[in-house]
């Protein structure tokens, strides 16, 4: 089974004192839904931008079934927080550049990109433009974007990050929906600590200064969504509760009270 | 207590708005009142009238400032007969000739340069000294080397126009370009852009809105440059028509000429506003 594995990785940006990440190891196999959670500074975006190939880690490696990474590539498509779309385009414009990108004949491309944007959620928006959707619909068009390129593992940098409560609900929901239909390994970085419980398989909890792995917790809630269970009867679930505080206190395990 | 601050809070608020004497303060729910277009339209009117009036009274000799009635019959005439050899169309049309031949030269080089510094340091390197040194320098002065050079033909005339333009274009793609989105890039990259892919189609729309802000300034630049790219050898365009006026203390044909460049520079300046409306709908909107 492929896996996306970061091996004792260390981040160090130029000019600044200390290491953003020390000496992190993180494995994502596909059907894995990892999330990454910690309070700011501890280093979640950078790891996901070295899994990316976007950050060039200082020690250790990065790589993705057995090739090590060294730039950015399809077969780990990155969602940003803030929608990265092209205005210029149509919603299914937007999917299709991700196709072309990947060498599908044009002909196929609308055809291929209207599929996508039904996966989303979002038929029948695909002749809007980018600047007449709401936040919600924009990651949608996002995430269909990213699944267009066919990726082995999905890198979501925060996409839930800037929409509303009830938006961003709705959007977990067709997260795992996409997750359990695109078959794909998924490393997630979050505020969320709610956000987490529904969706990951496993959590890191990453502390600041340097940016490292403080607890790792297996969690079962997103494959209870996707057996069936209501996602309402799952965050009513006592067990959820205690998940909960059990997660918010290695959050904030170690900090000055 | 938390209750009664609120309940008062709203009670002060509108005392004290009622007690503001100054009345643009306060929010209004509908447009009363005098606009700004109507005190412009106003303004215009007064120094037309002020104009006319200092002509009718005669506070100025007409060798200096003709009355508005004369420069219009003025305009009526070369429109018809022609000033200098030509008509008034055939001077509008060799001076919009040149300056949108040296908006084309400008803009085929001023954007790859200015992508060139956006995009790479050795780029940077190379054209933001040059570009420093020429953007200061006005027409006039490097007019006479331009002679020097390469003639007083048509070309030298589109050459000190497209550099007059080419500091703004170029300047306005560099901006455009840094200004880029880095999640964007990224996500390109990441969906497997190749770098040619990435300028082509990420980078280039992206800093369009910029481009087309730089084509703005730069026509308004490379217009007011005409009167200095014509003063040699030329014998037809605006500029040429208000020179040669000039020489003959032909005032009204000189201030005719003063407006129909202005009028002119304003419906370009209008157009392009159009066009950048219609191509770049998602400026300011993202």
């Amino acid at each position: 089974m492929p896996q996306l594995v970061l091996d004792k990785v260390s981040v160090h940006y130029e000019g600044q004192a200390a290491p953003a990440v020390e000496r992190v190891s993180i494995n994502v196999a596909k059907g894995d839904f990892v999330v990454l959670v910690g309070r700011s500074g501890c280093g979640k975006t950078s790891l996901l931008n070295v899994a990316a190939g976007l950050v060039e880690p200082v020690r250790g490696s990065a790589s993705i079934a057995g090739r090590p990474i060294t730039a950015p590539g399809p077969d780990r498509a990155v969602v940003f927080q803030n929608d990265a779309l092209f205005p210029w385009l149509t919603a299914r414009e937007n999917v299709a550049f991700a196709l072309r990108l990947r060498g599908v004949p044009s002909g196929e491309r609308a055809r291929r990109a209207d599929e996508l944007l039904r996966l989303v959620k979002l038929d029948g928006a695909g002749d809007k433009r980018i600047w007449e959707l709401s936040g919600g619909m924009r990651q949608r068009v996002g995430l269909a974007r990213a699944l267009a390129a066919e990726p082995e593992f999905l890198l979501l940098d925060e996409p839930l990050g800037a929409l509303d409560a009830l938006t961003r609900e709705r959007m977990q929901t067709t997260l795992l929906d996409l997750w359990a239909a695109a078959q794909v390994g998924v490393l997630m970085v979050t505020h969320g600590i709610e956000e987490a419980l529904v969706l990951a398989t496993r959590i890191v909890v990453l502390a600041p200064g340097p940016g490292r792995v403080v607890r790792t917790f297996e969690t079962g809630f997103s494959r209870r969504y996707a057996a069936g269970e209501a996602i309402r009867a799952i965050k009513a679930d006592p067990a959820f509760a205690a998940a909960r505080g059990e997660l918010t206190d290695a959050i904030f395990e170690g900090e000055a009270a | 207590m938390s209750v009664t601050s609120y309940s008062e809070r709203p009670t002060t608020r509108t005392d004290e708005s009622s007690a503001l004497s100054v009345p643009w303060s306060r929010p209004r729910p509908k447009r009363r009142g005098i606009s700004a277009r109507a005190v412009s339209a106003i303004t215009i009117l007064a120094v037309l009238a002020a104009w006319a009036l200092s002509a009718r009274l005669q506070l100025v000799s007409p060798v200096f400032l003709p009355s508005p009635f004369a420069v219009w019959t003025k305009f009526v005439v070369v429109a018809r007969d022609g000033f200098v050899d030509a008509t008034l169309a055939q001077h509008v049309v060799a001076s919009l000739g040149r300056v949108f031949a040296a908006l084309i030269a400008a803009v085929i080089v001023g954007v790859p340069v200015g992508l060139a510094i956006g995009i790479s340091t050795i780029g940077r390197g190379i054209f933001d000294p040059l570009l420093e040194f020429l953007r200061p320098i006005p027409p006039l002065a490097y007019l006479p080397l331009v002679v020097i050079w390469f003639g007083i033909g048509e070309p030298s005339k589109i050459l000190v126009i497209t550099i007059a333009m080419l500091a703004p274009v170029a300047l306005s793609t560099a901006s455009g370009v840094r200004g880029v989105s880095q999640e964007r890039i990224n996500a390109a990259r990441s969906l497997g852009a190749s770098r040619f892919q990435l300028v082509r189609h990420v980078i280039l729309p992206s800093a369009l809105p910029s481009i087309l802000t730089g084509l703005r300034i730069a026509l308004g630049a490379g217009w007011s440059t005409l009167v200095a790219a014509e003063l040699v050898a030329a014998t037809r365009g605006l500029g040429f028509m208000i020179q040669s006026a000039a020489q003959f203390l032909v005032t009204d044909v000189v201030v005719m000429g003063i407006l129909v460049i202005a009028a002119i520079a304003f419906v370009l300046e209008f157009i392009i506003r159009r066009i950048e409306r219609g191509l770049v709908p998602w400026a300011g909107r993202e």
